[in-house]
């Protein structure tokens, strides 16, 4: 397959949730622009509670993830299964972490 | 019929997102090396098949003309119909796009039926009347549906009287949805799943059917109280020898009764009964690749009637009546009469070297399969430009086809093989085992394949 057949593809599988990916995008920026704005540095800042809370949110989309696929737990089965399922898990614990540590560092400062 | 536009379509997005639009420009298919030519080159059929051959030969050929012959305006992503029918995707609209999506610029669109071939004189008829000329022809007409060949059968019926069939439509895939929703609600009773006595487009999805209603059936808590027979007239579940020992041994634990060499008949809606017609070991329906108008005439054979509360038909299917009837069909061998005949390395047609078939319509031991035209198409491009050029065809097809073998709702198996050593496996990728069930493999099928098949069109893939 050529590089524009895998992008074809590509383009195809996610044209459905384009404007949801771009209005995702977006509002992250948006987020770390503000906090970055008002002092915050994803290095420096420490939130343990975002931290946890990412992890329990990675590691609920086990079972969640299956279930958006019209599938279930139990059918996880091959390496391949797991491969894809554990990147999944660790996608959401990247997403939910920079989330949540901006937002904790800009909650924290206007409390 | 309507189709919901979707939000933002792949040709927006590579023309919205800069960097993307960049690398289209480095990685444009317009850059394959072109051939030039003054031929003219009619398409018959704007399905995966005909379509993809659209795009491969419109980018690849400078000059000439290239005439699509397709009155439909709404393509159906087929593939998809047995996760309507089995109740997975919600929305049927899901499965068409406007065809003019998918047709190339620079090609005549005919909007008529196709309706003979007379390939003597290099000549396509039209249902208007019309005929066309050609220099080289590409069939491309896909499958006829012989519901009528079954007694008592229309796919009219689909939705009533607890009949369904996946094949017969994309609405016929959402009544056949309802059927199985009304048999799973009322608690109870017998369910007949059926084979056809001829090759099929998408051979899995009769199986596909069986095992995703078995899904509802166990899903209800009830399974006990709903009996399922597969009729199948053949002695095989399925081409492939792992996959058929593997089906098999599936439908025992899941309590199907499999009876071989029956075919169904004819059907009973108002008294809700199936006659089943006993083909017998020495018919040429056992083979699975034959299709005889004198054996749906023979009497005498012996035949069983069976009360249903839910049937599954899957029709007879060949090739349309006017191809049928044209010189382009086979004569001799187990196609005869039924598909055209084509070699099926090179897919050139064995009697007029100018005609080239490829898809559902073809005479080949397996390949009704969208995937199989996703092996095709390079080779029918390729060797085509051969044979313009005055040189052997020399692209050879495997027989590449695939199955994504749903074997419950929620999980499935990448089926890939091919002609040589007994329909051997031939997978894509190394991290997927042709014999696993797997999750993966599900989500390539539920979101991954749909978007490989539009690229399949667009001659990208």
């Amino acid at each position: 397959m050529t590089f524009y057949g895998a992008l074809t593809i590509l383009m195809y599988a996610i044209a459905p949730y384009a404007w949801w990916l771009v209005a995702g995008a977006v509002f992250l920026v948006i987020l770390h622009i503000v906090a970055y704005l008002r002092g915050y540095q994803i290095t420096h800042y420490r939130c343990n509670g975002a931290l946890i809370v990412s992890g329990l949110v990675g590691l609920s989309a086990i079972a969640w993830i299956p279930m958006m696929t019209n599938s279930q737990l139990s059918y996880i089965a091959t390496a391949s299964d797991w491969v894809a399922l554990i990147s999944g898990v660790v996608g959401i614990f990247i997403l939910a972490y920079l989330l949540l540590h901006p937002a904790s560092y800009l909650v924290r400062e206007k409390t | 019929m309507s189709y919901r536009q979707v939000t933002l379509s792949r040709r927006q997005l590579l023309k919205t997102g800069a960097g993307l639009s960049a690398s289209t420009l480095f990685f444009s298919p317009l850059s394959a090396n072109t051939v030039d030519t003054q031929a003219h080159i009619v398409i018959m059929g704007g399905g995966a098949s005909g379509m993809a051959m659209a795009n491969r030969l419109a980018s690849r050929l400078r000059g000439g003309k290239i005439t699509l012959i397709e009155p439909r305006e709404t393509h159906h992503y087929q593939p998809g119909w047995t996760m309507v029918a089995s109740g997975v995707w919600n929305n049927p609209d899901k499965t068409m796009r406007p065809n003019a999506q998918f047709v190339p610029q620079g090609i005549t669109w005919v909007r008529e039926y196709a309706a003979g071939v007379d390939a003597e004189n290099r000549l396509v008829e039209l249902a208007n009347g019309e005929v066309l000329s050609y220099d080289y022809l590409i069939v491309a007409t896909g499958i006829q549906l012989n519901y009528h060949l079954i007694e008592g059968m229309s796919p009219d019926l689909v939705g009533q009287h607890g009949i369904g069939s996946v094949y017969a439509s994309i609405e016929a895939a959402s009544r056949t949805r309802q059927a199985i929703k009304t048999w799973v609600d009322s608690g109870g009773g017998k369910g007949i799943f059926t084979a056809a006595p001829t090759p099929v487009k998408c051979a899995g999805a009769p199986l596909k059917m069986t095992f995703t209603t078995l899904s509802h059936l166990e899903d209800s808590g009830r399974r006990e109280a709903f009996d399922v027979d597969y009729m199948t007239p053949g002695t095989g579940l399925f081409s492939q020898p792992w996959v058929d020992d593997f089906v098999r041994e599936r439908f025992t634990q899941q309590n199907v009764n499999i009876r071989h060499q029956f075919r169904l008949s004819a059907v009973d809606p108002q008294a809700k009964q199936a006659e089943f017609t006993f083909v017998g070991p020495e018919s040429e329906f056992t083979s699975h690749h034959e299709l005889r108008a004198a054996e749906y005439q023979r009497e005498g054979l012996s035949t069983v009637v069976s009360d249903y509360d839910f049937l599954h038909v899957v029709p007879p299917m060949s090739a349309h009546d006017f191809i049928k009837q044209s010189d382009l069909i086979a004569q001799e061998g187990p196609y005869r009469g039924e598909w055209i005949d084509v070699d099926i390395h090179t897919l050139q047609h064995k009697r007029y070297p100018e005609v080239f078939g490829i898809g559902d319509v073809i005479g080949a031991p397996i390949n009704k399969t969208a995937a199989s035209v996703k092996a095709q198409a390079p080779i029918v491009e390729e060797n085509l430009i051969a044979v313009m050029q005055g040189q052997e065809p020399p692209a050879r097809h495997r027989g590449y086809t695939s199955c994504p073998l749903i074997t419950g709702i929620g999980k499935a198996m990448l089926v890939e093989f091919g002609y040589e050593d007994d329909f051997a496996f031939m997978p894509s990728f190394p991290f997927i085992d042709p014999k696993d069930e797997s999750w993966a493999v599900w989500v390539m099928k539920d979101r991954m394949l749909q978007p490989a098949y539009y690229a399949v069109l667009e001659g990208q893939a």
